[in-house]
């Protein structure tokens, strides 16, 4: 009787495993299965706080039609998909630029380093307040700079075209020295070895950005794309300080409107089966994205 | 004080008054705007209504200063059958909601003397016929015009666009008028009254949905040719509310300014303002077969349904409005008082800024916005509709075609279009 736990644990090491995994199991189910699943349940149903004489009828999958028959949600599915390939274009040219200047410095690196962080210290919300300011009024500084290049400004916020500029510049200006710190990471990881007998070879830095730099930094590209792509396809703060989605609904993005249908109108059915939909996206656009480029960063390594 | 702090001190009161007090368990709570001065002015009346009623203790529940965030709040509680607040204030355009929700007693068994105050805003408080909330104060939208700059006031709004015009040319006044056109409540206010100054309306009287009428059409292509054909309004008001528009007419760079009274005291502060004594206030002129109109705002006090004690809820209620706490609300908030009587017995006067004829003027051209359970949501479609065509991503009809079909969509989704009461399928 008395050796019997100790053969239980001896015998059988995966239990033993499971059983310490079991808390951060227990953890991520009650905190991301169980809500994930209770949303789902309550995008089958009309649940609408602001009209309780309707009930909360099981309705199947009238939120999800109504979702994909709605012009606004169509629209803001498209605005956020411009933003997230514009932005990370943005990102990751600028990031990738900075890292390698970076990698340079020599003298006075931490202070260097420390001072191009800074943007991505500041608070969203602070940061999008101050580019409001920026291009804001018909006296501010974008305005100002542009009259000064001898361009009429264009009222920012009133036009629906125009209106994208400081949204993307601000996210742009916040995000790329995180792009920049994270590329730095994995251009420190390349061999110098590796540059010098490019130079041996004959390679100018064209040919070396090219042939050694780029596929070398292919995994940490591959992570940062994936990472900022998510986290702009989300994309909430800024646009929700800078245009609230305007004008009319020029700039919003699936995030916003899906704000707006849950906790501005209370419709928590309808705004549930936005979540899912929104959740399924990027799910399946993670998911297709590592089968198709991100073989040899998250399956098998190379020696 | 925090809510944790107001709670803390409701449970400390109430067993104080279950221990000693005269009838156990009697708290009543009074929730409402406390911002500035409204704080001051709700305290001293509370402890009035205190000493004359010993035997109920009631209890100021602190909400948002936001009125959204209120709301919010609002809908959380009520919504969990809360019992408190026992009396709530609601912004004009709730009262319909909270009805139909069944969140606010019905009052006419309390038989309130509704005709002492003004019908536009009794009207406001009814949802189905019966009344569910008693007006306190009442908002009206102003056209502030500048005496110095303008020989007259505007007969109706073709002559508002030319004296506008000829201040901007004459006296180099940059903005001939300026209004809140961001996109948010205050372009709906802003919009009904040139749908009115018009003809138009946003639903009409049996409830059927008139926003893309002609006279619609013809209003919301007037307030877009003001920015983009006569240049008296700047583009920048697609993002302004009512603050900055308060900002340029004060600082003297607009001739004409449309906006709520409660800028008229900060106008005439000649610390802050360059045009102190330099400006009067009308309603939005009219256009050729429109009526002058003006935006109906304010607050109504209403009764929880699910209050422990509507008895004494409503006493604080008929408390609250009664002319001699009105008159002092008037006096030191500035909020202009929902009795009529009071604007024509002389009990105003040297109360407001203006005169209380002058003001009573203006409150006449008073109406509400649509009075319906989903005003909210009506309101967010015609925001993003107005604001998509004074942007000009859409033409005037287009937007309100739109704007209508949505409109017609969600009240016959809830259940709420007219066809549904006539008994017709809808």
């Amino acid at each position: 009787m008395k050796d019997a736990p100790a053969r239980f644990w001896r015998g059988n090491e995966s239990r033993v495993a499971w059983a310490l995994a079991m808390p951060a199991l227990g953890a991520v189910v009650i905190l991301a299965v169980f809500p994930i699943l209770w949303t789902v349940w309550e995008s089958l149903h009309l649940h609408d706080l602001r009209m309780p004489w309707l009930g909360r009828p099981f309705v199947g999958g009238a939120n999800y039609i109504e979702a994909l028959g709605d012009q606004r949600f169509r629209s803001a599915l498209a605005h956020t998909g411009v933003f997230v390939a514009i932005t990370l274009a943005l990102e990751i040219t600028a990031g990738l630029m900075l890292a390698m200047a970076l990698e340079r410095v020599s003298r006075g690196r931490g202070l260097v380093r420390t001072a191009v962080l800074l943007p991505w210290a500041v608070p969203t919300v602070v940061a999008a307040l101050i580019w409001r300011y920026i291009f804001e009024s018909p006296a501010g500084l974008a305005s100002a700079l542009a009259t000064l290049a001898g361009v009429t400004p264009p009222t920012w916020f009133a036009d629906s075209l125009a209106a994208w500029i400081p949204l993307m510049l601000a996210d742009a200006w916040k995000t790329t020295p995180f792009v920049a710190l994270l590329l730095l990471a994995g251009l420190q990881n390349i061999d110098s070895a590796l540059y010098e007998a490019a130079v041996m070879d004959g390679a100018g830095p064209g040919r070396q950005f090219v042939h050694v730099t780029l596929p070398l930094l292919r995994p940490t590209l591959f992570v940062t794309v994936l990472f900022r792509g998510l986290d702009a396809f989300r994309v909430f703060d800024v646009v929700y300080v800078m245009t609230g989605g305007g004008p009319g609904t020029a700039t919003e993005p699936i995030a916003l409107y899906t704000f707006n249908a849950t906790l501005q109108n209370l419709r928590f059915g309808f705004g549930s089966a936005l979540s899912v939909i929104v959740f399924t996206v990027a799910f399946c656009g993670a998911l297709a994205a590592i089968r198709l480029f991100g073989a040899d960063t998250f399956g098998e390594r190379p020696a | 004080m925090t809510t944790t702090q107001a709670s803390t001190f409701l449970i400390v009161l109430s067993l104080a008054v279950s221990a000693c007090g005269p009838r156990p368990g009697h708290v009543l709570t009074f929730s409402g705007s406390v911002v500035g001065r409204e704080g001051d002015v709700i305290r001293r009346q509370l402890d009035r209504f205190r000493l004359a009623n010993p035997s109920i203790v009631v209890v100021l529940r602190v909400t948002p200063d936001a009125a959204d965030q209120r709301h919010q709040l609002y809908v959380q509680w009520l919504n969990a059958r809360s019992s408190e607040p026992d009396v709530l204030q609601l912004d004009v355009a709730w009262t319909a909601e909270f009805a139909a929700a069944g969140w606010i007693s019905r009052l006419d068994r309390f038989q309130p003397p509704v005709d002492e105050f003004f019908a536009a805003a009794i009207a406001a408080d009814r949802w189905n016929g019966t009344l569910y909330a008693l007006p306190w104060f009442i908002d009206a939208g102003l056209l502030y015009w500048r005496t110095d700059l303008a020989p007259q006031a505007p007969r109706d709004v073709d002559a508002l666009v030319r004296l506008a015009k000829r201040a901007q040319r004459e006296r180099r006044i940059p903005f001939g008028l300026v209004w809140q056109g961001a996109r948010y409540e205050g372009l709906v206010t802003v919009f009904v009254e040139f749908l009115g100054a018009f003809g138009g309306s946003i639903l009409d009287e049996r409830g059927h949905v008139v926003v893309d009428s002609d006279a619609a059409q013809k209003a919301l292509t007037f307030m877009r040719d003001t920015i983009y054909v006569d240049d008296i309004v700047p583009p920048a008001v697609l993002t302004w509310q009512e603050e900055q528009t308060r900002f340029a007419f004060q600082n003297g760079e607009a001739v004409f300014m449309r906006n709520w009274p409660y800028a008229y005291a900060l106008l005439q502060d000649r610390a802050q303002s360059s045009v102190a004594g330099r400006f009067a206030v009308m309603s939005m002129p009219a256009a050729p077969g429109g009526t002058p109109t003006a935006a109906l705002g304010g607050a109504a006090l209403a009764i929880n349904a699910h209050s422990d004690q509507p008895e004494d809820a409503y006493r604080l209620v008929e408390f609250l409005l009664q002319p001699s706490q009105m008159i002092e609300r008037a006096r030191i908030v500035g909020q202009y008082p929902s009795r009529q009587a009071l604007y024509e017995n002389g009990a105003l006067d040297g109360a407001l800024e203006i005169q209380p004829t002058e003001a009573l003027r203006i409150i006449e051209h008073a109406v509400p916005r649509p009075v319906t359970p989903v005003y909210a949501q009506l309101s967010e479609i015609l925001q993003v509709s107005l604001h998509r065509a004074l942007t000009r991503q859409q033409e005037p009809h287009a937007a309100l075609g739109e704007a209508a079909t949505a409109m017609r969509a969600l009240l016959a989704r809830v259940r709420l279009s007219p066809e549904c009461h006539e008994g017709r399928a809808c």
